[in-house]
């Protein structure tokens, strides 16, 4: 049993991240990104093959991180502009069709010019052993750079003055436009970020098993599932929810099995939706 | 220090203020009165880059802010305090006042002349906006707009859904913002009250310049007289 929440930690961690960058564009931009895991798998597949190419993994990750945080600000400059400038219903349908193509173009191009590409890091070196459960050298860097990546996220938003932009930004866009703060510039920033997020959960991910051409549908799903239960606008809302849901996600999987896991995963959603519409730790409109 | 000609705006093609021209002196208080729908709003906010403006121009000091957006103005010297104050609501006071002076670090000496003004907030530096009362977010969306240095600063009826005691005490703070030589420029429906605190006023009706004049002739005249002062 400590091995599986063991596990569900280790997933719940990346679970967390991966909903950081979809959230976080929703609440600044209003802007549903459903191509979330097409960028990064993009960015997955920019690794193995940088790799493949010859780079050092460490290299070969830098270019990817770049590559999720270039898509980014490819969409905001392009596609995304006329979102922006709609509100309401309009909005969030024009995102939801516009990022759905993105979607199926990548992954299109992808299984079409490199359906056998996929991304696996091995970190090599034995087990170690974690309350007295072996624990792969892999999951624990992926859960060291996961949870950096959070503390690092949790100092921007609280203590840096760009961070509290973004924040207000996300509270009262008239508000922060009247201190000076222009959101668009914002915007861009937080669409990169959300890039190099997605792309540093490919890698991560690929730590314990293979990030193929594929893996997109699976991780936007994840992403909007633990958005919906943390509450869009919130990281601190997608680090409880990807943990509470990681741990699920084992337990499930384990017990009752892979295919009725996804089923579960999706009624808690459901459930978040009927009982408290906000979320865990969203705010209520 | 300011100077508005011909100035038209509205929404969608439909123009609500119609060719409005007025000016604002260095070190005045000018009010804008008018009723409600008279297009105070829709001046003001069109004026600092919330609203697109269809024709005219805006100039203060040397720049011609005509079509800027409003983030460039708040940086150009002039502040402004929207009715609905627009406050962040999951945000303290303390951090409303930091984000008051983005992009620069908040001056300490803007902050204590802030928190002297206003010791409420003094009080209250850790409270979240959201918690606070229509009065104490009043004094917030000021002292916010305060920190940015603002050589004019422009409120949009600051009154708005106060008590009478608490609108009173708004306009003796912002009496002690323009003795501090600040220029001012408000828009009120509470009319007894802005004029006794301001130099020169504008009445703004259908969205055009009606009435003009100092606040001593404004009060003698017999047209604001029965529409504002409730004088038969």
């Amino acid at each position: 049993m400590t091995a599986v929440i063991l596990d569900g930690i280790v997933l719940g961690l990346q679970f967390g991240l991966l909903a950081v960058g979809l959230t976080l564009v929703y609440g600044l931009g209003g802007v549903l990104n459903l191509a979330y895991g097409q960028m990064a798998v993009a960015a997955a597949i920019v690794v193995a093959l940088a790799m493949d190419a010859g780079l050092s993994a460490g290299v070969a990750v830098g270019v990817g991180l770049l590559a999720g945080g270039l898509f980014g600000l490819l969409l905001d400059a392009t596609l995304l502009r006329p979102v922006y400038r709609l509100r309401g219903e309009a909005q969030i349908l024009l995102s939801l069709l516009l990022t759905l193509g993105v979607a199926f173009i990548v992954d299109g191009l992808l299984t079409w010019q490199l359906p056998l590409e996929a991304l696996t890091l091995n970190i090599g070196g034995g087990a170690v052993e974690i309350f007295g459960v072996p624990m792969r050298r892999g999951s624990l860097w992926a859960s060291g750079i996961t949870v950096a990546a959070f503390v690092a996220l949790f100092f921007f938003f609280r203590s840096t003055m760009l961070g509290r932009a973004v924040r207000s930004i996300i509270q009262d866009e008239e508000g922060a436009r009247l201190v000076g703060i222009d959101p668009n510039r914002m915007r861009t920033m937080i669409l990169v970020s959300s890039g190099v997020l997605a792309a540093l959960v490919a890698v991560t991910r690929s730590m314990s098993i293979p990030v193929t051409v594929t893996s997109g549908i699976s991780f936007t799903i994840f992403a909007l599932i633990v958005t919906v239960v943390g509450g869009l606008g919130s990281v601190a809302g997608a680090f409880f929810a990807g943990l509470l849901l990681g741990i699920i996600n084992t337990i499930s999987s384990f017990y009752i099995g892979t295919f009725l896991t996804l089923i579960i995963l999706l009624s808690a959603a459901a459930l978040t939706i009927l009982i408290r519409p906000s979320g865990l730790l969203g705010v209520a409109e | 220090m300011l100077e508005i000609k011909a100035f038209s705006a509205g929404y969608q093609g439909n123009d609500v203020v119609h060719d409005v021209s007025f000016h604002v002196e260095t070190g005045e208080a000018v009010m804008i009165i008018g009723s409600n729908g008279s297009g105070k709003t829709t001046l003001f906010r069109a004026m600092c880059g919330l609203l697109g403006a269809s024709s005219g121009e805006v100039l203060f000091n040397r720049d011609d802010l005509a079509g800027m957006p409003a983030q460039r103005i708040v940086r150009l010297g002039m502040g402004f305090v929207p009715a609905e104050r627009h406050l962040f609501p999951r945000m303290t006071v303390q951090e409303h006042l930091s984000l008051g002076a983005y992009p620069k670090r908040p001056d300490p000496e803007t902050m204590s002349i802030v928190l002297d003004l206003f010791p409420r907030l003094a009080e209250r530096r850790r409270q979240r906006a959201g918690t606070m009362s229509g009065g104490e977010q009043q004094m917030l969306a000021v002292g916010r707009a305060l920190m940015s240095r603002p050589r004019l600063l422009v409120l949009d009826e600051p009154t708005t859904g106060l008590a009478p005691k608490l609108a009173v005490e708004a306009y003796e703070a912002l009496g002690v913002l323009r003795d501090q030589g600040l220029t001012l420029l408000v828009a009120e429906q509470q009319v007894p009250l802005a004029m006794a605190f301001s130099d020169r006023g504008y009445v703004l009706e259908n969205g055009q310049i009606q009435i003009q004049g100092t606040s001593e002739e404004l009060a003698k005249n017999p047209e604001v007289r029965r529409a504002y002062l409730g004088v038969m």
